[in-house]
């Protein structure tokens, strides 16, 4: 509920970016955030979901130095909801190509996983989002993280365990595919606040009320703490603006913006939209462990500055402008 | 397509060694498919006493039921594994335990200091907050189906044993179902509206709403259900609308899915009180 996040976010993210820089991590970061280097973040311009989305994909992970030879590689694309009149999820037709790329990229296996956070029939959900139409073999390749097996995680936020899916743990390197969206609560939702659709319903239910309780900033950083093995892949080609991440407009951006570095990513992004990314809170609190700052992101493909439309915000949001530069 | 028999006969075939079922076959026991795949077989008498004996074996010390066979806590399940020993027949102190579990667990926005900050216009919660309903995991707010499967649960239980407090926890679990219904006459998961904006209902939900309601359930709100068209909802949609109106057999199969299959084939009178 708002009420509760609004009384326990002070505290709560004050613990999350305490345990953020502290604990160990699973897996280790990329190699690019440790040390003094920036990261490399691509943005590939693409007009369209009819034109070729594998080359730019493939450019971005070579641009980006991703090596994915030999590895299991899990796509994550945002799979919400489906409204006709709007674009909500990310399209299907870039679920295809990256399949395609990271395949042609040398990945031992490439599979799909989503779970929705509300939406209990992912299947039907995939197929109204035309992901059986577009994406080959997709009954094969599709494992719905709501309703997969599930293993504990020690300690995530306040609670002792958590339980993700085993798809998710198991990856070698997962792709975490956004749709560029506004958000009524976040601000923005990329490729960080994309970890949430990991979080099974089984366990947590649908909604996975649990993350909102212990607060959406916290639970975004202690999502990204896990799962740090994370590629960002962002559907800008058509994002949403205004009242989203359902109820929103339809945003053409023409672009797919990627790299490693996650946080440098969703930064990116903001400022792509017109967002200020260090007044988006979970990107604030990100910063010492990414590179957030322009200076310190290695831009490939386009520039920013090139490829920036301003996505409408809801007047609650209007203070996420500040200062983009 | 599938008949009845023949979805039977896959439940049976999908089963774990366990006596479980997955979600999907060959995947681990969850309470949610196993309770459900239990009772559209609850009339295989050895089939039903070895579900049960695994169900009962998930339950934790403070009453509830875990989702599963893993140490972790008690959840909405609760509500699934009673409905299960009502049908079964099953009685106890586990399922004393597990009751009382249930009639204590509420959505948080309910505590009466979230109801004291709503009055006061603190909250931007966009629904009735008065009438408590159920979450999927203790503190967590209510929502629409856990909230149904406590229902049915406790009704269950109150048509053998009449209960003040149970019937107190009934009628404000109905009265909060009633108040969510949204502007088109269906219901969705949760609240009928956000930040201003009246919400869509949705099939499923609609369904799993009238089966909570049972007797309960506005007439004109069975009309809106039956009258959904069948390519407008999903085969999760169109199993709950099933269960909801007491509609007939289902011709269809549900490729592995194990909680489809198993709600296919339950008996629309199983759940009724």
């Amino acid at each position: 509920m708002k009420l509760t996040r609004r009384v326990l976010a002070p505290a709560a993210v004050a613990a999350a970016t305490a345990g953020y820089a502290s604990m160990n991590h699973r897996k280790p970061p990329p190699a690019e955030m440790e040390g003094g280097a920036k990261s490399t973040v691509a943005i590939l311009k693409a007009s369209s979901y009819s034109v070729d989305l594998v080359r730019p994909i493939l450019d971005g992970i070579r641009a980006c130095g991703l090596d994915v030879r030999g590895k299991r590689v899990l796509l994550k694309p945002n799979l919400v909801e489906f409204d006709h009149a709007t674009a909500i999820n990310t399209d299907a037709r870039v679920v295809a190509a990256a399949l395609e790329a990271f395949s042609t990229a040398g990945a031992a296996s490439v599979t799909i996983g989503e779970g929705p956070g509300h939406r209990r029939d992912t299947f039907d959900l995939a197929r109204e989002a035309e992901y059986l139409q577009f994406v080959p073999r997709f009954d094969a390749l599709f494992t719905d993280l709501n309703r997969d097996d599930v293993s504990s995680v020690p300690q995530f936020a306040d609670d002792g365990e958590f339980f993700f899916p085993n798809t998710a743990l198991r990856a070698d390197l997962m792709v975490s595919m956004p749709k560029m969206k506004t958000h009524h609560w976040a601000g923005v939702t990329l490729s960080m606040k994309n970890l949430f659709g990991l979080v099974p319903g089984a366990m947590y239910g649908w909604p996975k009320n649990r993350l909102h309780i212990i607060g959406i900033t916290r639970s975004i950083l202690e999502l990204n703490r896990v799962f740090r093995n994370t590629f960002a892949l962002v559907d800008g080609i058509v994002g949403m603006e205004g009242n989203g991440p359902i109820q929103g407009t339809p945003k053409q951006a023409g672009v797919l913006v990627m790299g490693r570095d996650v946080r440098a990513v969703d930064a990116t992004c903001c400022r792509i939209m017109g967002v200020d990314p260090l007044q988006v809170e979970y990107l604030r609190l990100a910063a010492p462990l990414g590179r957030i700052e322009e200076k310190w992101i290695e831009q490939r493909g386009e520039k920013t500055a090139a490829v920036a439309t301003e996505f409408a915000l809801i007047a609650q949001f209007s203070g996420l402008r500040g200062r983009v530069s | 397509m599938a008949n009845l028999a023949q979805r039977l006969a896959l439940l049976r075939s999908w089963r774990n060694p366990d006596g479980g079922w997955g979600y999907f076959p060959g995947k681990q026991s969850w309470l949610e498919p196993t309770v459900w795949a239990g009772l559209a077989l609850a009339d295989d008498r050895a089939a039903a006493g070895r579900t049960w004996e695994l169900v009962r074996a998930w339950r934790n010390p403070d009453g509830g039921w875990r989702p599963m066979a893993a140490p972790c806590d008690s959840t909405w399940g609760t509500a699934l594994a009673l409905t299960l020993a009502s049908v079964l027949g099953r009685d106890g102190p586990e399922v004393e335990n597990g009751v009382r579990w249930l009639i204590e667990t509420r959505g948080a926005e309910s505590t009466l200091l979230n109801r004291i900050l709503r009055a006061m216009g603190s909250s931007a919660v966009e629904r009735e907050v008065k009438y408590a309903g159920w979450p999927w995991r203790r503190r967590t707010s209510a929502w629409l189906e856990p909230t149904v499967h406590a229902l049915v649960a406790l009704k269950k239980v109150g048509q053998r044993r009449p209960d003040a407090l149970l019937a107190a926890r009934i009628d404000a679990g109905e009265r909060m179902l009633l108040s969510l219904r949204c502007q088109d006459g269906g219901w969705n998961y949760g609240s009928p509206r956000a930040l201003g904006h009246d919400l869509p209902s949705y099939a499923e939900t609609t369904g799993l709403a009238l089966v909570g309601l049972q007797d309960r359930a506005p007439a004109d709100a069975v009309e809106y259900a039956r009258r959904i068209p069948e390519a407008q909802a999903s085969p999760l949609a169109r199993a709950w609308l099933r269960l909801a109106t007491g509609g007939g057999e289902v011709q269809q199969d549900f490729g592995s899915d194990v909680l489809l299959t198993a709600l296919a084939s339950v008996d629309p009178g199983v759940l009724r009180s």
